[in-house]
This record gives structure tokens, sequence and C-alpha cells, in this order.
């Protein structure tokens, strides 16, 4: 009998070692073959090229990974990704944005404190971590790696405006206006607003502009009082922004269909427009369009001197938790904290978020220069640092107080009631 | 004997003065209940696919549905979302849009009635009334766009004749882009209205519209005294498709057109459900919305019921 019950014992302990084996192979296992899923929503934008050019430099490190990179609509982006996570059918690894975003999806995505080593989490920028953890302190763990540094910035052209004798960039509303009239003089189209290469959709996205209207009224630290409402989104600094704001317009600066313009991009390249407000995402295109013509600058939304840039890793790549392939899903995200994987983002004309690195586009250079050099203060996306809610109804708003459709106080009126019917938990004194 | 024969008053073997009830025979009781067993399947397919859903959206109206973890709020969200003046606002563009019924019946109505007088070239023009229906909402709105756009056809048409000075962007405004949207809907509801007239105008008795001639009846005095009272039927249909396309079958044109904006100018609550779950990820909102619509559309389609029955002597 005794016998008998070793004979089983050694059965059961084989069919175990057996089962783990096989599980093994389909997840741990270095050998055996395995494709990598990773969702990304950049559209045509660089970071897509970026993405590419990562995947194919990891299956030459690792020839039994195949990386198969899925193109996703932008506007519809996270609403797919939630659904996958709900039948559990999405990638292993997926585009996520940082700030608020990323806390909103943690549900389905891993933390990766303790799943990547220490020192790659090291390799990377501490401010582009903490704004992916909880509490965005670092200390908790991050759910993204960021793929890159991004600022909200704005382009200008340099022929233009020496050719309208603008003799230094703007750096408050003042200059701005001044400038406009000059470059209007000369034949330019001061500034040019539209719905042109966003990934968000077909329509005029407000919080590059709006991000530099909160930081000429509020400094960093107060921009948490934003999100609790502690400064209310109708106070008398806000309204004053945008009532600067909507005059680009009135006062002849900008195009006037600012609202459904398509080929806003195209104007400022072809050099018909003298200033764009936009992202890193595009300097690439202006570089290659441009040359030694474009430059950067920090949009001057401020009474006095602008004295802060957005400079934020705005997304990165996470892992879901259902991943079936999560040994090698990591193995990928270890990839992008190596340097070889810097030099790749930054040949896609991207700011690596890599400590010890640097960017070979002289006009990105201008914008680490902002802070490294003109010791601006660096601020986070406010759309990232905002509720989702109030972002929605500000993206609905505000463009029409550039239009001059409605009034800043309108606008900000809806903001308002929009923070004020989230529950409480979403409007807490400090961050989630 | 069947129930019918048993009565007046008392079921066979019933003492008198005693109500009682009517015994049903055997052959009816069998056909009662092949009846209720040949219709069960299709009760449990309309259940599952429509009552559980239903109660489940009710169910999740009342939590913080994420998609993937939901918590239990309480019928206090109706009572939040009804003090939300953007859920105003967009009931507001609900409301508005259907002032644009009258017209979106009306023109198909009068195209009708030229085609149907069989004017030259009326085959040719059948096609081209009903070329609306052909096409998809989003090549429509996508047309509509370019058609209204600042450079657009409209305000190029206005220039060439010489009304330069009254060219608008009507999607830059929040009133105007809803005009625009409400322009396009009629247009591309022509086809179909149009068609259903066509056959309502096929359907009547000529030897009617002739007689109204022999009367001296003019050809104005004959469409509405005689051919408009015989399309009522076709009208109400008309009607009901056209509201039931207005409150719920905007999503692509507005989408395409507008996304719902300036503002939240061109946002239906048909548009709102969608923005609430899937761009901003809060199924229960959206869910909560749904709801509304689901019971506004219970209490418009009552309403054509009950204007439709009460036309017709017979009430509900």
């Amino acid at each position: 009998m005794r016998h008998w019950k070793v004979l089983a014992a050694t059965a059961a302990a084989a069919l175990l070692a057996t089962a783990c084996s096989s599980g093994g192979g389909s997840s741990g296992s270095t050998s055996s073959p395995v494709t990598l899923t990773i969702w990304e929503n950049y559209g045509t934008e660089q970071n897509a090229t970026a993405l590419k050019n990562l995947a194919k430099a990891f299956e030459a490190q690792h020839k039994n990974i195949t990386v198969n990179v899925v193109s996703q609509p932008a506007d519809n982006y996270f609403a797919l990704l939630q659904a996958a996570a709900v039948s559990k059918t999405g990638p292993d690894l997926a585009v996520m944005w940082t700030g608020l975003f990323t806390l909103q999806y943690k549900e389905f995505l891993t933390n990766l404190k303790g799943k990547i080593p220490a020192a790659d989490l090291a390799r990377i920028d501490p401010d582009a971590l903490k704004w992916t953890s909880d509490q965005f302190n670092a200390a908790n763990g991050p759910y993204v790696i960021p793929l890159e540094n991004q600022f909200y910035i704005g382009f200008y052209n340099k022929a233009a405006f020496a050719k309208a004798g603008v003799t230094s960039v703007p750096t408050d509303w003042t200059q701005l206006f001044a400038a406009c009239k000059k470059l209007k003089a000369a034949g330019y189209m001061p500034l040019t607003y539209g719905n042109g290469g966003q990934p968000l959709g077909a329509e005029f996205y407000p919080w590059y502009d709006m991000s530099y209207m909160m930081i000429g009224a509020h400094p960093v630290t107060n921009w948490e009082q934003l999100y609790s409402g502690q400064i209310p989104w109708t106070s008398a600094a806000n309204e004053a922004q945008l009532a600067q704001w909507a005059k680009l317009k009135s006062n002849g600066c900008t195009n006037s269909d600012v609202l459904t313009k398509t080929d806003n991009l195209g104007d400022f390249e072809s050099g018909k427009a003298a200033m764009m407000v936009d992202g890193t995402w595009d300097t690439q295109k202006f570089t290659s369009a441009l040359g030694s013509k474009v430059a950067a600058f920090v949009p001057p939304f401020s009474d006095s001197p602008i004295k802060g840039v957005v400079d934020f890793a705005g997304d990165g790549l996470s892992m879901t938790n259902y991943s079936q392939h999560q040994p090698q899903a990591l193995q990928f995200l270890e990839f992008m904290t190596t340097s070889q994987a810097a030099k790749i983002i930054n040949a896609a004309g991207l700011i690596p978020a890599i400590n010890g690195t640097s960017t070979s586009n002289p006009v990105n250079q201008q914008m680490l220069n902002f802070v490294s050099q003109d010791h601006m203060t660096a601020y986070p996306m406010l759309d990232n640092v905002v509720q989702g809610n109030v972002v929605n109804t500000g993206s609905k708003e505000l463009p029409s107080v550039l239009n001059g459709s409605i009034s800043p106080k309108s606008a900000l009126s809806s903001m308002q009631t929009t923070l004020g019917q989230l529950p409480s938990d979403q409007r807490g004194t400090s961050y989630p | 004997m069947s129930v019918s024969e048993a009565a007046p008053g008392l079921a066979r073997g019933s003492a008198p003065g005693q109500t009682a009830r009517p015994r049903r025979s055997r052959l009816a009781r069998r056909r009662r209940r092949a009846g209720i067993l040949l219709s069960l399947p299709a009760v449990i397919v309309v259940v599952a696919l429509l009552g559980i859903p239903i109660g489940q959206a009710v169910y999740y109206s009342m939590t913080n549905w994420n998609g993937l973890t939901a918590q239990w709020i309480g019928p206090s969200t109706y009572t939040t979302a009804l003090s939300d003046p953007i859920f105003w606002r967009v009931l507001e563009n609900n409301g508005l849009l259907l002032l644009s019924i009258p017209f979106a019946i009306g023109i198909p109505l009068a195209i009708a009635a030229l085609l149907n007088e069989h004017v030259h070239g009326w085959r040719f023009f059948r096609s081209v009334y009903f070329l609306p229906t052909a096409v998809s909402w989003v090549v429509i709105g996508m047309v509509a766009v370019q058609f209204f756009a600042l450079n657009g056809l409209l305000n190029k048409l206005l220039a060439a004749v010489g009304l330069g000075s009254v060219q608008t962007n009507l999607l830059a405004g929040q009133r105007t882009a809803l005009l625009a949207l409400a322009i396009t809907f009629i247009w591309s509801m022509l086809g179909t209205n149009t068609i259903i007239f066509l056959t309502g105008m096929a359907t009547l008795d000529p030897t009617l519209l002739e007689a109204a001639r022999v009367d001296g009846l003019k050809r104005r005095q004959i469409f509405f005294r005689v051919t408009l009272p015989l399309l009522k039927r076709f009208v109400q249909f008309s009607f009901v498709i056209t509201v039931i396309s207005a409150f719920s079958a905007l999503f692509s044109l507005i989408f395409v057109m507008t996304n719902g904006g300036p503002g939240f100018g061109t946002t239906t609550l048909e548009f709102f459900v969608y923005q609430s779950a899937f761009s901003l990820g809060q199924f229960g909102t959206g869910a909560l919305y749904g709801i509304i619509l689901f019971v506004i559309m219970i209490v418009v389609g009552l309403v054509q019921l009950r204007l439709i029955r009460s036309e017709d002597g017979e009430g509900w």
C-alpha cells in the first residue's frame, strides 16, 4: 500500500513538472518562438517610426521573438484598450499616456516595480518616471516606461521673423501682439491654428495653448489646485488669460478658420505662416521642410516674461497585467531603457527620456536648453494632470473662445461645472 | 362548446348567482399551450438579447462602471445627470433638430408630387433624388464638410451670385453648425421620404383624382384635398422614421462633420452616449444616458402611436 502511495506521489510530481514546463514554454522560455503584440495610437507621428525601429532592433537581438506593432485608431484608442482588457484579448504591451491617463487605466496595467531591475529604471529620467506612478511618486513604481521627453512648444520661421523685422522672440502677450502686427504687415499669417496633425481626431486641440496660459497664470506648484478645484477654473487669472488668447484671432494674428482649418501644418511648412503651437512629435517634419529656418520658442502667453515650458514624458509603453508573454514583454521594456534604444529614438527626431543621452536635432536641443540653460521651470502637460472629464469639456469649449463664438467666462464656467459634477474621489486635494 | 358559446353570464355547472370563470375546452387549452410553447423560443431570444441587456444597462446606469469594475452609486446618478447643464444643452440640440422634421417631410412630399405628375425627365430626377439614400452617411458628412467650409462650395456659390458679404463658416459657430447638420440631415432623408411618397401616390385610385378634376378642382386643390388626405398613412410612416432617425441615426453624420462641436453645439444625446462611454471610458454614465434616450424614444413612440390611432378614432 505504501509502495502504491509513493508511486502515485511520483506520478503527480511528474505531471506537475510537465505542466510547469509546458506553461513555461509558452511564456517564459527564451528559445520557443513568441509573438509580442504592441498597440500604438501614434498615427503618422515620428513616435510611430521610433517604435517600429525599436521593434526591429529588439527582434534582431532576440531571434525567437517577433514583435507585432499594431496601429490603432487614435480617436477611440483607450476605449479599445479598455474593451480588450475586459476580455483579456488585448496586447502584451500598449502605448499609454502618462499622468492621470495612466492612473485611470492602471487596473489592467502592471506596476513595474520589482519587475524591471532597479538599475534599468535608474537610467530613466526620474521626473519622467514619477508621472507614471501612483500619487505621482516614482518610489511607488512606474506603470509606464516613457518613450521620450515631449515638449508642447511653439515653432517659428526665422526667415519670416527677419523679413518682418521681428528682432527678438516674443516673451509676453504685448510682445506677441507687436510681432503679430509686423508679421501681418509683411504678408505672413502670424500664427496658424487648425485641426491638422492632431493625433486625437480631426478637431482643434486647445490644450497645448491652455497649458501655456496656465503657466502664465500659476506657478507649477499650484497646478495641483486646478485639479482639486482650490483654484477654480473661473478664477479671474484664468479668465484674463483666455481673454488675451481670444484677442489673437480678433486682432488678426491667426487665420480666420481656426476651428475648421485642416492644413495648418502645411501653412507653416510652406512658410506661409510664421508661428505655430505644436509639439516635439512634429519637430522632424518641420526641420525636414524648413531646414535651419525653423526654431523653437516658448509660447509667450503671459503678462510678464514667460518662465516655464511644458517638458513632460507624455507617453510610453506599459505591460498589460493579462499578457501571456510577460517575460518577453519585460525584456522589451528593459530594452527601452538602453543607450541603443535612446539612439533609435533620437534618430526618429525625438528626445529620449534616458539619462545622459542627447538629441541630435538642433530644434529639440533648443527646447532642452530652455530648461538646462535658460533655467525655465518644467511643467507637465496640463491635460495629463487634470481630470479627463474637465479635459473633454475644455476640448469642446476652449476652441470656441479662440474663435470668438463664446466668452472665456462661459467656457471656464462649463469646465468648472464639469469639475463640480465629478464624484468627490475624483477631485481630492491631491493627485490620486 | 367553445367559451363564447358558454356565455352569457354562467359557465356550465355553476350555481345561479355565482360568478364562475368560463371554462376552456380541451382543444382551446391545448392550442393555448402549443401557442405558448411555440412562442417560447422567440420570447427567450428577446429576453436574452433585449431584456437582459436593458436590465443590465439600467443597473450599470446607477454605477460608476469603467468597463472593468463597477461601484454601486444608486439612483443619485440620475439626479446628478439631470442637474448637469451640458445634458440639457444636449437635449436642447435634439429638440432643435426636431424643427427640421417638417422640412425633411415637406420637401420630399413636394418633389414626389412633381415627379408623380410625370414631368419631363421624371425618371432621371427620381434616380437623382433617390441618390442620398444610396450614399453612406459618412460620405454625406464628408461632402457636407467640404460644402459648408469657409472656402467651400456654398460660400463660392454665394460669392458668384454677388453675395460674398454673407459668406460664413457655418461649421465654426455652435448654432450655425447645428443648422448645417440639420440641412444635411434633411438632404439625407430626401431620397427615402421621396420614395415613400411616390409609392404612396402610385397606390392611389386614379378615378378619385379624375373625379376631382371633373368636379373642377385645380391641381393644387386636388393635392391638398384629395392626394394628401389619402397619403396620410405614408406621411405618418415617414414622420415616424424621420423622427427616429433624428434621434438615433445621426451619429455618423455628427462624428464626421463636427464631432459634436464646436463646444457642445452639435452633440445629441446619442452622440453623448458614445462620448461618455467610449471617449471618456465611463461606461456607467454612457449607460445612464442610453437609458434616458431609450425612455425618450418610448415616449416619442407612444405619442406618435396616440396621434395615429386617435386620428383613426381607435384610441389606445
